[in-house]
């Protein structure tokens, strides 16, 4: 009977998409829209070059020893530095062509080396959140590197200065080499090794598999954000799935099976089958679908996949305990959506969850179950989190949930079906 | 195989049916006629097990249903007054899951809604969705639903109600023909032409009590010998019925300023009623006369007209 029951409502959600298609289509589209908002257009597994102009008005020895900077190797795996004029950089950063616009103003060189203010100036493009950051921080520590410089080596800048206005012959230079490299010896100890060091290491006879199997999932913008989206929209498919109920009660169909039936628990049961095969449905589309949408592999698909099967159970379960307790569908579907959002935004389906207030954060964080599975979907990519513990966790909650609901439906229909 | 005994519900103050008694026997169409709100829906709900009665009892087939409700449910049909159809199936789908419901198999139930969609006349739009069909289609379905298991009693909670009349008339005639196949029915209605054509006994129900029950013919026998008179006037100012021996005459039905409706009593010829009911005091200008319909019984039962 259970079949029947279930075939009989797939058949019907079906043939009747709309309200499916739209659960399933806004997340993808929310995620879409957040993720090239805050983290610009995906290469595929990495967060992508950050496009920028220099503006070079200095054109002295110094800005050029800037711009080859950016230009190094390293540098260019993330940096794709452009070379303009200020008004044509203006009008690619109102374009949004560009993350960010670096003004070397006239005579920085010069009024750095004589020991005179000078300033850099980052003009990032207001439409992009997470490049143009990134840039600041880099200029930053290259700020903070001249700082250093000028600090420990102010003695020598004019003479610098000297040589950089073509004024010095071979001697000066070779003493400044001289002294400049007995400081270096003396602060060696500091310089080398660093207090941070980043040390890349690639074994000389590992093999391309072996390499691939040590090296990391890379962040993905889409990836990060989707197992958010996730956890909230599916909560929604639920709330509709479940109301199922409430719709049978208002068609009057439900009161045609108890005149056939005098057990009614196959029919709750088939609701609460129907909310767990339709939502699972939608965690394929909107995990597998969102991978390839945006191009990029899920870590560990077979734990995502499981945690994601305990947080459908989860939402079953929660749902089906909020459509038995309210009167009819539009309040059910009232505080399904409320408590939707609820769950979802205190467990950091739209922002981390860690930027909630302390108290919340220490206190609440711990016991939402959005947070259970979205932040072990999030830790995927990187750690091997206790996943088995967060799935058991949202599971039982789902099956109690399914109980108590079983419960409250039996009561309710033992006072009479309408 | 219907039996009622005294069966009675209230929705808090409000005691909508109120010590209802009748039954059904097999191979016989018995209609609940009453208005609106007189409390048909409700004793049917009760016979059917939607609702608890809060004093009586159902017996089916000679059983308590409250002993053996399964049992009892095997026996029913039940076409509710609202469509409970999945518009989004096809009317063959729809009568293949309610069969599936009632217990059949899947082969049963495919070859139960053959027999039905072609005995109600759809063969044509099986394979269409419900939502697609017209208000008679939709109500031809409805009834087929309650026919897959062929049970043996059925309930027709107004089953005609808000569709043409050849649309009814199909209904009709297919509830005529489960009759003669052998069902009991139990027709609910506000129709007086349903009642009056298809019933062999008719029960009339207002505000939750059977006012009265009998074949048709029992029921007119109550306003007499089978002439009512309706008189047009002016009445204002004038009470026949206060006039000497009036009342040993004339039973009045209704009274009104322009009107006054009456039946006579005991054997008496037309012309008599009719010469006295010329010489009632005040302005008559018309007399009329005609046999006593349900409504006739209905007026004389409760003081008002079934359609008010």
């Amino acid at each position: 009977m259970l079949r029947t029951l279930l075939s009989k409502d797939l058949r019907r959600a079906w043939r009747n998409p709309l309200p499916w298609l739209l659960n399933l289509a806004l997340p993808l589209g929310i995620t879409a829209m957040i993720g090239l908002v805050f983290g610009g257009q995906s290469d595929g597994n990495q967060i992508g070059r950050i496009k920028f102009a220099i503006v070079d008005e200095d054109h002295s020895l110094f800005s050029k020893f800037l711009r080859g900077g950016s230009e190094q190797e390293n540098s260019a795996q993330i940096l794709a530095p452009v070379y303009l004029e200020r008004a044509a950089a203006m009008q690619q950063l109102n374009d949004a062509k560009l993350s960010a616009v670096l003004i070397i103003p006239p005579r920085f060189t010069s009024n750095y080396l004589t020991g005179g203010h000078v300033e850099l100036e980052l003009i990032k493009n207001p439409a992009e959140q997470i490049h143009p950051a990134i840039l600041e921080e880099l200029l930053g520590v290259a700020v903070s590197g001249l700082n250093a410089l000028s600090r420990n080596f102010a003695g020598e800048f004019p003479a610098w200065r000297r040589v950089a206005d073509g004024q010095a012959d071979y001697h000066e230079v070779s003493r400044l080499v001289e002294e400049e490299g007995n400081k270096m010896q003396a602060l060696r100890h500091y310089l080398f090794p660093p207090l941070v060091g980043y040390t890349n290491v690639t074994p000389v006879q590992a093999t391309a598999a072996d390499t691939n199997e040590k090296e990391g999932p890379k962040f993905n913008m889409f990836g990060f954000m989707l197992p958010g989206m996730t956890a909230m929209f599916l909560l929604l498919l639920a709330t509709q799935a479940v109301n199922d109920f409430h719709r049978e009660l208002a068609l009057r169909t439900f009161e045609r099976f108890s005149t056939l039936r005098e057990h009614l628990l196959p029919f709750v049961l088939s609701k609460a089958l129907f909310c767990f095969v339709t939502t699972s449905l939608g965690a394929a589309i909107l995990l597998g679908g969102g991978a390839c949408l945006f191009h990029f592999a899920w870590p560990r698909p077979l734990e995502v996949g499981l945690v994601t099967m305990a947080y459908v159970v989860f939402a079953t379960g929660l749902m089906a305990v909020i459509v038995a307790l309210m009167a009819d569908e539009r309040r059910s579907n009232a505080m399904g959506n409320v408590v939707s959002m609820v769950l979802a935004m205190m467990g950091g389906a739209m922002f981390p969850a860690e930027q909630l207030p302390a108290a919340l954060r220490d206190h609440l964080l711990p016991w939402m179950p959005t947070f259970w599975y979205i932040s072990t979907v999030r830790n995927l990519w990187w750690s091997q989190v206790a996943w088995p513990l967060a799935a058991v966790k949202l599971l039982s909650l789902g099956v109690a949930g399914v109980g108590v609901a079983t419960f409250l439906f039996q009561r309710r229909l033992n006072q009479g079906t309408r | 195989m219907l039996r009622v005994k005294a069966i009675a519900k209230a929705f808090g103050l409000i005691r909508a049916v109120d010590q209802v008694n009748f039954h059904v026997n097999a191979g016989e169409i018995y209609g609940l006629l009453g208005p609106n709100g007189a409390g048909k829906t409700t004793t049917i709900s009760m016979v059917c097990g939607l609702l608890r009665p809060d004093a009586g009892e159902v017996l089916v087939n000679g059983k308590s249903f409250a002993s053996h409700p399964q049992e009892a449910k095997s026996l029913m049909g039940v076409t509710p007054q609202d469509l409970a159809l999945y518009e989004e199936l096809t009317g063959r789908e729809n009568l293949e899951f309610w069969g599936r419901m009632a217990g059949l198999s899947s082969a049963a139930a495919k070859g139960r809604a053959n027999e039905l969609l072609e005995a109600l006349s759809l063969s044509d739009r099986a394979k269409d969705a419900v939502k697609t069909y017209s208000g008679g289609m939709k109500r031809r379905i409805n009834l087929g639903c309650s026919l897959m298991h062929r049970p043996k009693l059925l309930l027709l909670d107004e089953p005609t109600v808000g569709i043409d009349p050849q649309a009814r008339a199909k209904i009709l005639e297919f509830v005529v023909d489960l009759r003669e196949a052998g069902a009991a029915v139990l027709y609910t209605t506000h129709y007086l032409e349903e009642a009056e054509a298809l019933c062999q006994r008719i029960g009339i129900i207002d505000h939750g009590r059977v006012l009265a029950e009998g074949t048709l013919a029992q029921l007119q026998q109550r306003l007499g010998e089978g002439l009512v008179f309706t008189v047009e006037g002016d009445f204002q100012e004038s009470s026949p019925e206060m006039r000497a021996d009036f009342e040993q005459r004339f039973r009045v039905l209704q009274k009104s300023e322009r009107q006054l409706v009456v039946a006579a009593l005991g054997r008496r010829d037309p012309s008599e009623c009719l010469k006295d009911l010329l010489a009632l005091p005040g302005h008559v200008e018309n007399v009329s006369l005609k046999r006593p319909s349900l409504n006739d019984v209905f007026l004389h039962l409760t003081g008002r007209q079934l359609r008010e």
